[in-house]
C-alpha cells in the first residue's frame, strides 16, 4: 500500500487536503464489505453517465447516504426503482477524495420488503374479504347532512384544504371536527385506530372522512394494516376512505362505506349542497301548503253535504209516516166490519153475543138485528139447526 | 340528555307530515295540528341552512405522545 505523503514543518507533520482524504479513503477501503437497508429518496440515472447516483434515507432517523453504482451494473438488475422503495445495497465506505465526502459503492442493490408486503397484504384481503367486511351489505348509507364530519389527516395541508373547502363551499351549514395525526412510519397504524375512535366518539360526527393524499407504497401501508382496516369496517359512524392518488387501493378504501379519489371527491359526498337543499326544503312546505289545503277543502265539502241531509232529514221522516199511516188505514178499512154492513150483511145478536149457530137460540127468543144502517128487535119464529 | 336533532331529522318529519297530509285522512284538528308542526320545521330547517359559516374544531390527541 502506497504512503500517503506528508509536509515536514519543523517538528509539525501536515498532509494536503488530497492526501488527507486519500488517507482516509484508503482506511475506509479496508472495511469489510457490508449491506445497507435504507430507503431511495433521490435517483439520478443518465444514459451518458457512467454511474448512477441514489440517496438512501433512514426512514426512522432522516439520516441519509450517498450511494453510487456502475451504470451498467444498474441496469441489468432491472429493478425499477422509485423513490421510497426500500431497499438493501451491498459495497463498501468509498471516500469522494475531491470532496471529502463519504459515500457509498454498491456492487449489487436488491429490493427487499415490497414483495413480503405484497404478500402479506394479499393474504389479509382475503382473509378479511372471507370475513365479509368488504361486503356490499356492509355499507351503510352517508347520513344526507351531517351534524358534524370527522376529519382525519396527516399533516397533509393540500389534502385537509381541499377537503374543508369543498365542504364549506358546498354546506356552510356544517361543522368539521379535525383529528391530525402521524399517519406513515412506525406507530402510524395504532395512532389512526385511536384518531378514528376519538373522532367517532364526538357526539355530532356523523361521518369520518379519512383524508390522506397521494405516497408511495410504504406511506400508505398504514391504510392497509388489519388493526385499522378492522376499525374502519366497525366504525360507529360511516368512514369514507380518501386516501393516495387514483391508481392506489389500500385495504381501508374496501372496508370503508364509500371510496373518493380525491378530498375533493370525498367532500362533495359527505354534504349535499346547499342550493339543492334549500330547494328541496322549499318544495316540501309548498306541498304541506297544498296537502292542508286540500284537506280542509275535503273537509268542508263534507261538512257542506251533511247541513244539506240535515236540513231535509225531518221532511223526509214526516212524509215517511204519512205514507205508512195511510197504509195502515187502508188495511184497517178493508177489516171493518161496518163495511161488511154496507155490502147487505146483517149481524144477529141474543144477549149482547152475535149469533153464530141457530142451535144457540129457541123459538121465541128476542134477538137484535144490526143493518149497517140502524136495527131492528126481531123474535125467532122457527130454529132450523 | 337528548341529542339535538340533525337537519335530516327535521326534513324527514316534515316529508312524513306532508305526506299524512296528502293522504288526505286525517282528522280536521290534527291536520291544523300537523300543518303548524310542518311549518316549524320548515321555518327551523331555512335558519339552519341560512347564515351559517362552516365552523372548525381541531380535535387535539389526549396522549401528549400521539
Amino acid at each position: 500500500m502506497p504512503k500517503v505523503e506528508h509536509l515536514v514543518y519543523g517538528d509539525r507533520k501536515v498532509f494536503t487536503v488530497s492526501a488527507f482524504n486519500r488517507g482516509i479513503g484508503m482506511h475506509l477501503g479496508k472495511l469489510p464489505p457490508v449491506w445497507v437497508e435504507g430507503e431511495v429518496t433521490e435517483l439520478r440515472r443518465n444514459d451518458a453517465w457512467a454511474t448512477v447516483f441514489l440517496t438512501l434515507k433512514d426512514p426512522k432517523t432522516g439520516a441519509t447516504l450517498s450511494v453510487t453504482i456502475a451504470r451498467r451494473v444498474y441496469d441489468r438488475l432491472e429493478l425499477d426503482l422509485s423513490e421510497g422503495a426500500t431497499v438493501h445495497v451491498a459495497g463498501r465506505a468509498e471516500m469522494y477524495e475531491l470532496k471529502g465526502e463519504l459515500g457509498f459503492r454498491a456492487t449489487t442493490i436488491e429490493r427487499i420488503g415490497l414483495g413480503d408486503h405484497l404478500l402479506a397484504l394479499e393474504q389479509l384481503k382475503r382473509q378479511l374479504a372471507a370475513e365479509g367486511l368488504f361486503a356490499a351489505e356492509r355499507k351503510r348509507r352517508l347520513p344526507r347532512v351531517p351534524r358534524a364530519i370527522g376529519i382525519l389527516t396527516g399533516a397533509d395541508a393540500a389534502a385537509r384544504g381541499d377537503l374543508v373547502a369543498t365542504i364549506g363551499a358546498r354546506f356552510p351549514a356544517t361543522k368539521v371536527v379535525i383529528r391530525e395525526t402521524r399517519v406513515q412510519g412506525r406507530g402510524a397504524a395504532s395512532r389512526i385506530v385511536g384518531a378514528l375512535a376519538a373522532l367517532a366518539a364526538h357526539p355530532e360526527v356523523d361521518v369520518i372522512v379519512l383524508a390522506r393524499g397521494g405516497g408511495s407504497f410504504e406511506d400508505l401501508l398504514p391504510f392497509s394494516d388489519e388493526a385499522v382496516v378492522r376499525a374502519v369496517a366497525g366504525s360507529r359512524v360511516p368512514v369514507v376512505s380518501a386516501v393516495g392518488h387514483e391508481q392506489d387501493t389500500p385495504l381501508c378504501d374496501l372496508a370503508a362505506d364509500a371510496r373518493a379519489a380525491t378530498p375533493t371527491a370525498a367532500g362533495t359526498l359527505v354534504v349535499p349542497d346547499l342550493g339543492e337543499l334549500a330547494a328541496s326544503v322549499g318544495a316540501s312546505r309548498r306541498r304541506l301548503g297544498l296537502a292542508v289545503r286540500a284537506q280542509l277543502e275535503r273537509d268542508r265539502n263534507k261538512l257542506a253535504r251533511q247541513g244539506e241531509r240535515l236540513r231535509t232529514a225531518p221532511r223526509l221522516l214526516l212524509e215517511r209516516r204519512r205514507a205508512a199511516l195511510d197504509h195502515s188505514g187502508a188495511r184497517l178499512q178493508t177489516l171493518s166490519p161496518l163495511a161488511t154492513l154496507g155490502r147487505g150483511y146483517a149481524i144477529v145478536r141474543s144477549g149482547g153475543d152475535a149469533l153464530r149457530s141457530a142451535a144457540a137460540v129457541q123459538t121465541g127468543d128476542p134477538v137484535d138485528i144490526q143493518l149497517a144502517a140502524g136495527s131492528l128487535g126481531a123474535r125467532v119464529d122457527e130454529v132450523r139447526p | 340528555m337528548t341529542e339535538p336533532k340533525s337537519f335530516e331529522d327535521l326534513q324527514r318529519e316534515l316529508d312524513e307530515i306532508v305526506t299524512r297530509l296528502e293522504r288526505g285522512d286525517v282528522p280536521v284538528d290534527d291536520a291544523i295540528a300537523l300543518f303548524r308542526r310542518g311549518e316549524e320545521l320548515y321555518k327551523e330547517c331555512v335558519a339552519r341552512l341560512q347564515g351559517a359559516e362552516l365552523q372548525i374544531e381541531e380535535l387535539l390527541p389526549s396522549d401528549p405522545g400521539t
